[in-house]
């Protein structure tokens, strides 16, 4: 276990910014321009690892201890995350490029933002074996086709106390169009019908978020496990948000972050997403960042960037 | 401690303070318990809104993380995480059963069920989700776990395998990991069920070192859980994580190994215990057990004052363990365990229980009253350790005949409910003292001389009550003044006290006055929560009935439970007295119209069901008669228990309740004095006793001891059996008077009156107790005052130096020319009472110093000692007058009072307080001589048995003092002019005629205090000593083959008390009835003719004693086929390994049956081996077993090992 030390690289060789301000909503359009390269894999390598780091200790523990009676200690073949699954490893770059974002470019209230460990969190679906104990095929179809995962980091004042929490959604959809943007944001249509579904998409879900948001408690545990003393007073701040009786609460800054192709029609330097002013469907009333992040290989990116990790130890 | 830890308590404490102070409710948190409460009634509800619920959530949440911030810091035994977690686990619990629709994922009475474990509250975690069911299978696999209920984890576990066999591979788990962009998901609950699977089973085995390979494997998912999961997810693994190792903490396994450290040559026998209790779904034990524990394997004597329903008994078991099987160490004497409860249907229920659970490693006999030896007293002459289970009366009995045997050969004496040494009411005492008839006297005089005598032996006091009595307890049992009590005010369950308010016209309201011994009120609101029951209001009552406040009273209890019953709530009526009246209204009920729907009862489906209904319905007929309000009351399901009934059919009746085949139940204290029976509500329309004093001419009332009602109180809602979370007893109290007719009102009203000041004083006594430690009385400290103040009212003494005096030179026939004559005038009581004491004195001098000649001063030496003993000198600050005056009139018996040895040994073995006994001499002569001349009892007609019973009873019959002895009550009267009509009716003559329904429980009365007590204690005190005399030395153990020659007399006297107790003339129907070869006396009797066959097939010459000689019953007995054992031979199956190359040797396997073919499965859900089979007859439990597999010499085998 490990904290994420790395500072986020400069992407901006490989990546054209495109940020914008307006009152408490910003919005940032990264367009890759140039394709990935040598020298963008070393440029994201380490940071990738430190950010895998802590995930791939704790899951190296767990898949070590094998439960057969005749089981040596550590008998894992299997190397996070580089030998999971290209769908896992998608949302695992888009959790891991959210984070970077974050900590690397100024966004809405200029914030300095830090991800002491990244959780990698699965989709929700990813539980359901958990409580049916069945693999259902059909089932499987649909964890594969609602990537997304979430994701959480904190600013800290100078007495080391939380001081505001950023959370939200990274989405990666294949291609980027505006009927899937608008399929994700604000639910998939009823069937046959032009009206959506209720309560679903991205932006319900940031309505409906809490205060202190999901993931905050288990950052904490991390934290507690790995640098309890360097990060104690961060960890008591985090134990008032989280016993609080009376809601006692920090700011929040509601953050989405979307990943993938632009689509045939996409014309460049456009957003799916207005940046000119809050989206009408966004009614929480935190800060709000959007980031759209179009990228033109991101596929291979995953897939060569992954194999990379920790390739002199595997 | 890591920087800053003091202010993260800081800020825990604060929430602690705010959400989660024991016994205080937020008025959120109150609002939420009476909601869930009305939700469960199905009452209108309280307003409530979404809101509401939310937050009731997100504070449980709050509670969870500040327990795990104590945890954090102070470790998992913290106790302000204890509260926490249980505040939280309240909160989810009545949201959870409330049935909110909440926006949460993982089931919240899963959080409930896992917080009430970290709570230390298991039974509580228990009877939550067992009433909870899921349709999904790992809810329910969790579920199980949180329930301790391994068998079923492994149950769900291995259905899980036997549908996926790919997964039961030994590459399967990082195969799986490669296969799809959901194998992680998958990977992650695939491991899951092998580790619970493989936790549940290392647990229920034994087997520590895969338990904490299990355990760090689930330790290990958690903190994946944390990462890669999100919401309530992490927070159920990580609680599943902790609760599984406070299971590896909690699990008998580990007091058993430390047990084991005193020998361990008997680990493996300890374990098979161990295992049974895993089996009986005790295996992980309670924080009040292992509190008990502790104290256990750090001493042999201590008091554990822990509530009812803490699990007591098992710490008592260890402990008959630990002294008789692990620490004794003389080779030649087989040790012996008295363990003393408070009834004699607590004795059943003991011994029932033990054999159960010990019978393979302990002779286990229960003793019934009575001082002679009878023919079930095989345990004498046995080479195994014997656990004897008496009532004190019945120990007492013994140590009269066999002391020196018992003193001998005791390790441990067990005193259950022990707070029963604290005198219930100090004027009832004063009262019992001299009808000799106070227990507590008779348990404190018993204890202290086996102390006095065997001051090595172990003891250990269980008691329920925590307050007062406890320290003089502890101090007492361990003879130490400064000896503290194992007490922990653990409750399982939780408690409710309340009001069952009735009002004619009207369904009935609940108002909840007390939680766990603590007033329950909302904040901001005026009185307590109360709950208007959605039942129809009680049709009026004929005049005859509503005119008696009490009879409508108590039909409105009656009613309201025939409600409750269908339902499926199970209800005990609890009585104080006259169970005879309330079940004559009741039966009179039967015959209303508008009551006939409620009544429909169904008798059991389940054939082994039915059979116990029928038996007992059988056995109710042959003892009450065909017209008897039980016989009645029980067609229609009602049970009923009551002191007077035949111990038999009272032992069904408990059967019948706790099977739940009748789940309302109708009983006097008796029925529940210790012992467990499930219910989820208990009824009381009164709270007192009350009585007629003709001499005073005023009622005698007696308010229920608030011991008496804790008992009581602590039977509801026992952990797992009842259908509801709360434990309610409720306290009827009419609001207005019943009667219409306005002549009648004024008294009714002060009647409802009455009733509400019974309960308001009974609820300021239980409020202040809780908290209150004082001085407490003591039997004999009571009794030498009783004499006292007796003794100058009567004139005799004026002062404590007279006292002495007095004590020094009296007598009781210097006192009244009535005394032991069961008179009731002062001067005859005061005789009585000095009799009382005289008996404790000569008890003590005879036992203690029976092996030398005996003066006043060897007496006063051994009193001093005994004094030194007894409860009273820790109980309470004495004054030395007090042991002076004791000691004093010891040494005055043995010198002046009773100067013969030998009529002191005779007085002593006859068991009759001296006087008396000097009295009973006068007729002991006239029994024996019956008894001798019965020498062809064996083939007297039924009329010419009689005749020889009403010659004995004769001989008693108009002696008040150890004769027949009634009530004043006319009713009582009559029964006693009528004593032969009786006689014979319980002898079971075909021609006498038996009672009316109404005059039943009188007659029965009668049969247990007259005939088969009094007339027994007489006849049995003659044949005792009859044995006494002929035997050689006081070491000498009775025997069969000894009896006769030994007593001189035919076996009439070895069986009269027999006869008395299963009420018949015929000693064949006796035998048969007590080996439990028949249940009725009809049909024992029907077994009397081939008896006789085999008696005249086998011997040439019999002689008329023969036909009633116990070695010939016993042999005909042997000669009987026994039943065929069906588990006849262990089955070896052969098998091949498919997943393991054997070189462990040794593998725990989980069969799997599939089509001809036998997998063999480790626990973690890998095949290990295959075994073909034609056919596989041990599936339905098989998940309960335990297989092992042994590889050897290239080949496996596999059989079950439990």
């Amino acid at each position: 276990m490990a904290l994420h030390t790395c500072p986020p690289p400069d992407l901006d060789e490989w990546l054209e910014k495109y940020p914008s301000v307006a009152g408490n909503y910003g919005h940032l359009l990264l367009e890759q321009k140039k394709a990935k390269d040598v020298d963008l894999f070393a440029t994201l390598v380490p940071y990738f690892e430190s950010a895998h780091l802590d995930a791939r200790t704790i899951f190296h523990e767990f898949i070590g201890i094998d439960l057969h009676p005749d089981a040596a200690a550590g008998l894992a073949e299997v190397s996070y995350p580089s030998s999971l699954h290209l769908t896992t490893l998608k949302g695992f770059f888009g959790e891991a490029l959210t984070g970077l974002i974050v900590e690397a470019y100024d966004l809405v209230g200029d914030h300095d933002w830090k991800v002491p460990v990244f959780l990698f969190r699965f989709h929700d679906d990813a539980k359901k074996y958990l409580y049916t104990l069945v693999r259902d095929p059909e089932q499987e179809r649909q964890t594969i086709g609602r990537l997304g995962t979430d994701f959480i980091g904190i600013s800290v004042d100078e007495d080391g106390e939380v001081d505001r929490l950023i959370s939200g959604e990274a989405k990666w959809r294949k291609t980027l169009t505006k009927s899937a943007v608008d399929d994700l944001m604000l639910g998939p249509k009823v069937s046959g019908e032009e009206l959506r579904q209720e309560g679903k998409g991205v932006w319900a879900e940031l309505n409906k978020e809490v205060n202190p948001p999901n993931g905050l408690r288990e950052l904490q545990i991390a934290l507690k496990e790995i640098d309890p003393d360097g990060h104690a007073e961060t960890i008591l701040s985090m134990d008032r948000l989280l016993s609080a009786y009376s809601p006692q609460t920090v700011p929040k800054t509601d953050l989405v972050v979307i990943v993938g192709k632009g689509g045939a029609s996409r014309k460049e330097r456009t957003s799916f997403i207005g940046w000119e002013e809050v989206p009408a469907a966004y009614t929480a009333g935190n800060d709000l960042q959007v980031v759209e992040v179009i990228l033109s290989d991101g596929e291979e990116l995953v897939e060569e960037l992954y194999a990379s990790l920790w390739n002199d130890e595997d | 401690m890591p920087r800053l830890d003091d202010q993260r308590l800081e800020v825990a404490k604060s929430i602690q303070t705010a959400l989660a102070q024991e016994n205080l409710l937020t008025p959120t948190q109150a609002r939420s318990f009476v909601r869930c409460l009305q939700t469960t009634w199905d009452v209108e509800l309280i307003g409530w809104s979404d809101d509401d619920s939310s937050k009731q959530l997100s504070s449980a949440y709050n509670l969870i993380h500040v327990a795990g911030i104590f945890r954090d810091i102070e470790g998992a035994t913290s106790l302000s995480a204890i509260q926490c977690y249980k505040r939280a686990a309240e909160q989810l619990e009545w949201l959870a059963r409330s049935e909110d629709r909440l926006n949460n994922e993982v089931p919240i009475s899963l959080l409930a069920g896992a917080a009430y474990q970290l709570s230390g509250l298991p039974a509580m975690a228990k009877g939550l989700l067992k009433q909870i069911s899921s349709d999904e299978e790992g809810w329910r696999l969790f579920s199980f776990f949180l329930q301790a209920d391994f068998d079923a984890v492994i149950k769900t576990a291995t259905n899980f395998w036997k549908n996926s066999p790919e997964l039961t591979e030994q590459a399967s788990s990082s195969r799986l990991l490669n296969e799809g962009d959901d194998a992680v998901s998958w990977y992650i609950t695939v491991e899951l069920t092998r580790t619970i699977g493989l936790i549940s089973y290392s647990l229920r085995t034994g087997d520590q070192g895969r338990l904490e390979k299990g355990l760090e494997k689930l330790d290990a998912m958690q903190r994946m859980a944390t990462r890669v999961f999100s919401s309530d997810i992490p927070l159920l693994m990580a609680m599943l994580s902790e609760v599984a190792s406070g299971f590896n903490d909690a699990s008998i396994y580990k007091s058993i190994n430390r047990l084991a450290e005193f020998d361990l040559t008997k680990k493996s026998r300890l374990y098979t215990l161990a295992r049974r209790q895993y089996h009986n779904g005790r295996g992980i034990l309670w924080p009040s057990q292992l509190a008990g524990i502790e104290r256990l394997l750090a001493q042999s004597s201590f008091a554990l004052c822990t509530p009812t329903g803490s699990g007591k008994t098992l710490v008592a078991n260890l402990a008959l363990i630990k002294e008789l099987l692990l620490i004794d160490d003389d080779p030649l004497m087989a040790p012996l365990a008295i363990y003393l409860v408070p009834s004699r249907a607590l004795a059943g229920e003991v011994e029932t229980k033990l054999t159960r659970e010990m019978g393979d490693e302990f002779i286990i006999t229960g003793l019934y009253g009575g001082n002679d030896w009878g023919v079930t007293d095989y345990w004498l002459d046995a080479d195994r350790p014997t656990v004897l289970i008496a009532t004190v009366e019945k120990a007492d009995a013994l140590m009269r005949y066999l002391g020196p045997i018992i003193i001998s050969r005791l390790k441990l004496l067990i005193i259950d409910e022990a707070h029963q040494i604290v005198p219930a009411d100090p004027e009832y005492a004063a009262k019992n003292f001299a009808k000799h008839s106070d227990r507590s006297l008779r348990l404190e005089s018993f204890v202290s001389r086996i102390l006095v005598q065997s001051p090595d032996v172990a003891r250990i006091a269980l008691t329920a009550v925590a307050g007062g009595a406890a320290g003089p307890v502890s101090r007492w049992i361990e003879s130490k003044e400064d000896a503290h009590p194992v007490g922990l005010n653990y409750r399982s369950t939780r408690q409710v006290i309340g009001v069952l308010e009735v009002r004619s016209g009207s369904a009935p309201e609940l108002k909840l006055d007390l939680m766990n011994g603590a007033p329950l009120s909302i904040v901001g609101r005026e009185g307590s929560p109360y709950l208007r029951l959605r039942i129809q209001a009680m049709p009026q009552l004929p005049p005859g009935m509503r005119n008696s406040l009490n009879c409508y009273n108590q039909l409105e209890i009656f009613w309201t439970s025939m409600h409750f019953r269908q339902s499926g709530r199970r209800v005990l009526i609890s009585l104080t007295q006259v169970p005879e009246q309330t079940m004559k209204w009741y039966s009179e009920a039967l015959q209303l119209e508008e009551w006939a729907d409620i009544m429909v009862f169904e008798p059991p489906e389940k054939p082994w069901l039915q059979e116990f209904y029928d038996e007992t319905m059988a056995i109710c007929i042959d003892y009450c008669g065909e017209d008897s309000y039980e016989v009645q009351l029980l067609r229609i399901g009602v049970a009923t228990s009551h002191g007077q009934m035949p111990q038999k059919l009272r032992l069904l009746m408990t059967n019948l309740i706790e099977r739940g085949i009748c789940s309302i139940t109708i009983a006097t204290a008796t029925l529940t004095e210790g012992v467990n029976l499930p219910f989820d509500i208990i009824f009381l329309p009164q709270l007192r006793r009350q009585s007629y004093n003709p001499d005073e001419e005023e009622a005698v009332i007696i308010p229920l001891s608030t011991a008496e009602f804790r008992n009581l109180s602590g039977r509801a809602g026992r952990p797992g059996a009842a259908r509801s979370m709360e434990g309610l007893t409720l306290i009827a109290l009419p609001q207005a008077p019943s009667t219409t007719a306005n002549g009648m009102k004024p008294t009714q009203r002060r009647q409802v009156r009455n009733l509400r000041s019974d309960y308001e004083n009974l609820r300021e006594r239980l409020v202040a107790e809780e908290s209150c430690v004082g001085d407490m009385d003591s039997p004999l400290a009571l009794l030498v005052r009783t004499l006292f103040i007796k003794a100058v009212e009567s004139g005799f003494v004026e002062n404590e130096d007279d006292y002495l005096d007095w004590l020094d030179r009296v007598s009781p026939s210097d006192i009244s020319d009535h005394a032991a004559m069961g008179h009731k005038s002062q001067d005859a009581q005061l005789a009585d009472t000095l009799d009382e004491l005289d008996g404790v004195l000569l008890s003590a001098i005879e036992e203690i110093g029976h092996m030398d000649v005996i003066d006043g001063e060897s007496a006063e030496k051994f009193l001093t000692e005994l004094w030194a003993k007894t409860f009273s000198t820790y109980a309470a600050v004495q004054e030395e007058w007090m042991e002076s005056a004791f000691i004093k009139r010891g040494a005055a018996l043995v010198e002046t009072i009773y100067p013969d040895e030998g009529e002191r040994k005779r007085l002593y073995q006859y068991g009759f307080p001296p006087y008396m006994g000097k009295r009973f001499d006068g007729v002991f002569e006239d029994i024996k001589e019956i008894l001798a001349s019965a020498n062809s009892y064996g083939v007297l007609s039924i009329q010419e048995r009689c005749t020889v019973f009403a010659a004995l009873a004769g001989l008693i019959s108009e002696d008040q003092g150890f004769g027949f002895y009634v009530r004043d009550a006319v009713k009582a009267q009559n029964v006693l002019a009528n004593w032969r009509g009786v006689l014979n009716w319980w002898l079971n003559d075909p021609e006498a005629s038996g009672p009316q329904a109404d005059t039943l429980r009188e007659w029965q009365r009668f049969v247990s205090e007259n005939l088969e007590f009094r007339l027994g204690v007489a006849a049995g005190a003659v044949v005792a000593r009859a044995w006494a005399d002929g035997a050689e030395g006081h070491l000498t153990i009775p025997s069969l083959e000894a009896w006769k020659e030994t007593t001189g007399l035919p076996w009439f006297g070895f069986w009269v008390r027999e006869l008395l107790r299963w009420g018949t003339h015929d000693p064949f129907v006796a035998f048969v009835l007590a080996q439990g070869i028949a249940k009725t006396r009809s049909v024992a009797a029907d077994k009397k003719p081939e008896f006789q066959e085999w008696l005249e097939s086998e011997y040439e010459e019999i002689d008329a004693d023969d036909w009633i000689d116990p070695q010939l019953f016993l042999q005909w007995q042997m000669s009987l086929p026994g039943r065929e054992r069906t588990n006849a031979e262990e089955i070896v199956y052969q098998a091949q390994l498919t997943g393991t190359d054997g070189l462990l040797g040794q593998y725990t396997v989980i069969p799997i049956y599939n089509d001809g073919v036998l997998s063999w499965i480790d626990p973690a859900g890998y095949e290990l081996a295959k075994s073909n089979v034609a056919e596989w007859g041990d599936h339905v439990d098989a998940h309960k077993s335990d297989f092992k597999m042994i590889v050897e010499n290239g080949s496996a085998t596999v059989a079950k090992v439990f």
